[in-house]
């Protein structure tokens, strides 16, 4: 018989009414002890009105959203779609325990927001960066920062908007297409690929680091810079990339200290004429 | 700068910080009008030199171009670096390289300021909790509406302050600035980029030996000379083949990690 219970006390206003709330104020609370909850629980406590009559069960509604929650928010807007679709089975009679919804939450936050800030954060926003940059020029065209501004927002208003509602229309079910298919698994590892692909890609694009220093000796000159771009293009920016990531990912430098330590090499590099 | 001018940048400058609900959240704010190349069209207009303005943005944009800020860690205050750096650069009348040497300290200077909001923040999570006790749900629901102003209260103040009352103390320290420091500062800009690579490296690289994918993406800018749309063509391509032969066992201990991770 649970079969038949359908979701009714949402309006398509009201799912939509819900994402807005969400995309705008799921960060506007954050803090250390719980990070977004508070925005989660605002999510429910918006449309607590629609789902319950009594009081108790409104409260109870928010009190179940107030525990811990961190992810992308933008990319995670899927799971709460989720959790406000299993609230609105819930409140249409059907057994959906107190555990689940929270175990959905938990399991999930951590993956999207692995995703969100690799495919999306680390990836997407890069590239389209780099090629508003490319349209900036040297005239301070207007393109450049319109072009990314208009190409960020046609991707990821849809994308957001899409799927907050395929999760809240799908509830459990979502959570279930996503982890039996192994479609989760793809996607991180996708991300990741890209991810470090275009790592590179900008790597190469903006590091730059030259030595100016011409070594002479009696008819005989050595362009450093020349004899090294013969060997290897960007061999230094590489090196001097690849050396920073070793020592805060390896040695735990802070990134602070890495960026005082590039400072006296430049000035030291500068004041000897090494550099370029 | 007149007090208009300073108002508008630091209004606009809380708008496109990172926790501003206002502009459609982080999607408008933090990740359209926070990034360095749009604030500095915004703050052109504002003071009304827009190609100065871009410029500089785009200058600044290209050390952060790598920055990934997820949950609470900051390690460098996008938001300070561009609406005090850029304004402050600009009335100073400084070449891009000033707007970079002024923008890397500013950096720094905000990343505590995002614990401080972040711990403030732990009173509207009790204020929450005893509204929906008292049976208070609407106003329990609207806490992360509250809780905005202490977020516009760090943004906003600062960088009003840093725009009108510095503007002259950044004009004199540029004037005084000796031309070795400024050409130091271009090759800085130069190589600074790399610690943002570093960190995003840091954060999609799973298994050290797959560092050799970033080689390739290296080597096809770099050694093949590749635009970047046809460079994520080759990099989509890597990723395809990759799900497609190595079996779905490779993902599952990473999304375990990542959980454990943001814990």
């Amino acid at each position: 018989m649970s079969e038949n219970i359908t979701k009714s006390k949402l309006s398509k206003k009201d799912v939509f009414k819900s994402y807005v709330y969400w995309m705008m104020f799921a960060l506007s609370c954050q803090n250390m002890e719980r990070m977004e909850a508070p925005a989660f629980a605002g999510v429910m406590g918006k449309v607590a009105n629609k789902l319950y009559d009594s009081i108790e069960d409104k409260q109870a509604l928010m009190m179940r959203h107030t525990q811990f929650y961190n992810t992308q928010p933008m990319v995670g807007s899927m799971v709460t779609g989720i959790a406000l679709g299993m609230e609105e089975e819930r409140a249409c009679g059907k057994e959906v325990p107190d555990e689940l919804i929270q175990s959905v939450k938990t399991s999930l936050m951590g993956p999207f927001a692995g995703i969100g800030d690799s495919l999306f954060i680390g990836t997407l926003i890069p590239i389209l960066l780099s090629i508003g940059l490319g349209l900036v020029g040297e005239n301070g065209s207007i393109a450049g920062p319109l072009f990314y501004a208009a190409a960020w927002l046609i991707i990821m208003i849809p994308f957001t908007w899409l799927t907050y509602k395929w999760g809240y229309r799908s509830g459990i079910s979502a959570v279930q297409t996503i982890y039996q298919s192994g479609v989760m698994d793809k996607v991180v590892r996708f991300a990741n690929i890209l991810g470090m692909v275009v790592v590179g890609c900008i790597t190469g694009q903006y590091v730059s680091f030259n030595i100016g220093w011409v070594y002479t000796s009696g008819e005989m000159t050595m362009d450093i810079q020349g004899v090294l771009d013969g060997i290897f293009p960007g061999a230094l920016p590489l090196l001097i990339t690849l050396a920073c990531w070793y020592l805060m990912d390896k040695k735990k430098v802070s990134m602070g200290k890495i960026i005082l330590a590039l400072f006296v090499i430049c000035l030291a590099g500068k004041f000897f004429g090494i550099l370029a | 700068m007149n007090l208009l001018q300073a108002i508008l940048i630091a209004l606009f400058g809380y708008l496109s910080s990172n926790y501003s609900p206002w502009v459609f959240g982080q999607l408008g704010g933090w990740y359209t009008m926070g990034r360095p190349l749009v604030s500095g069209f915004i703050i052109g207009i504002i003071l009304g030199d827009v190609k100065t303005g871009i410029l500089m943005g785009a200058a600044v944009q290209t050390l952060y171009i790598g920055l990934v800020t997820p949950g609470l860690s900051m390690p460098a205050d996008l938001n300070f670096a561009s609406y005090m750096g850029i304004p402050l650069a600009m009335v100073a009348g400084a070449d891009t390289e000033y707007a970079l040497g002024l923008s890397v300290p500013l950096s720094f200077l905000g990343v505590s300021l995002v614990y401080v909001v972040a711990s403030v923040n732990v009173f509207w999570v009790r204020k929450q909790e005893q509204w929906i006790a008292e049976g208070k749900i609407e106003k329990a629901a609207n806490v992360p509406v509250y809780a905005s102003i202490v977020q516009f209260l760090a943004r906003f103040v600062p960088i009003f302050l840093a725009c009108y009352f510095g503007q002259e103390f950044i004009t004199d320290l540029v004037a005084a600035i000796p031309e070795w420091l400024g050409d130091t500062f271009v090759t800085f800009g130069g190589v600074l980029p790399a610690v943002g690579f570093a960190m995003l490296l840091r954060f999609v690289l799973k298994k050290n030996l797959e560092i050799l994918y970033f080689l390739v993406g290296f080597v096809l800018i770099k050694v093949l000379g590749m635009p970047i749309i046809a460079a994520t063509i080759v990099a989509c391509f890597l990723g395809f083949l990759d799900i497609k032969y190595m079996g779905s066992g490779a993902g599952k201990a990473e999304i375990e990690m990542e959980v454990e991770e943001d814990e």
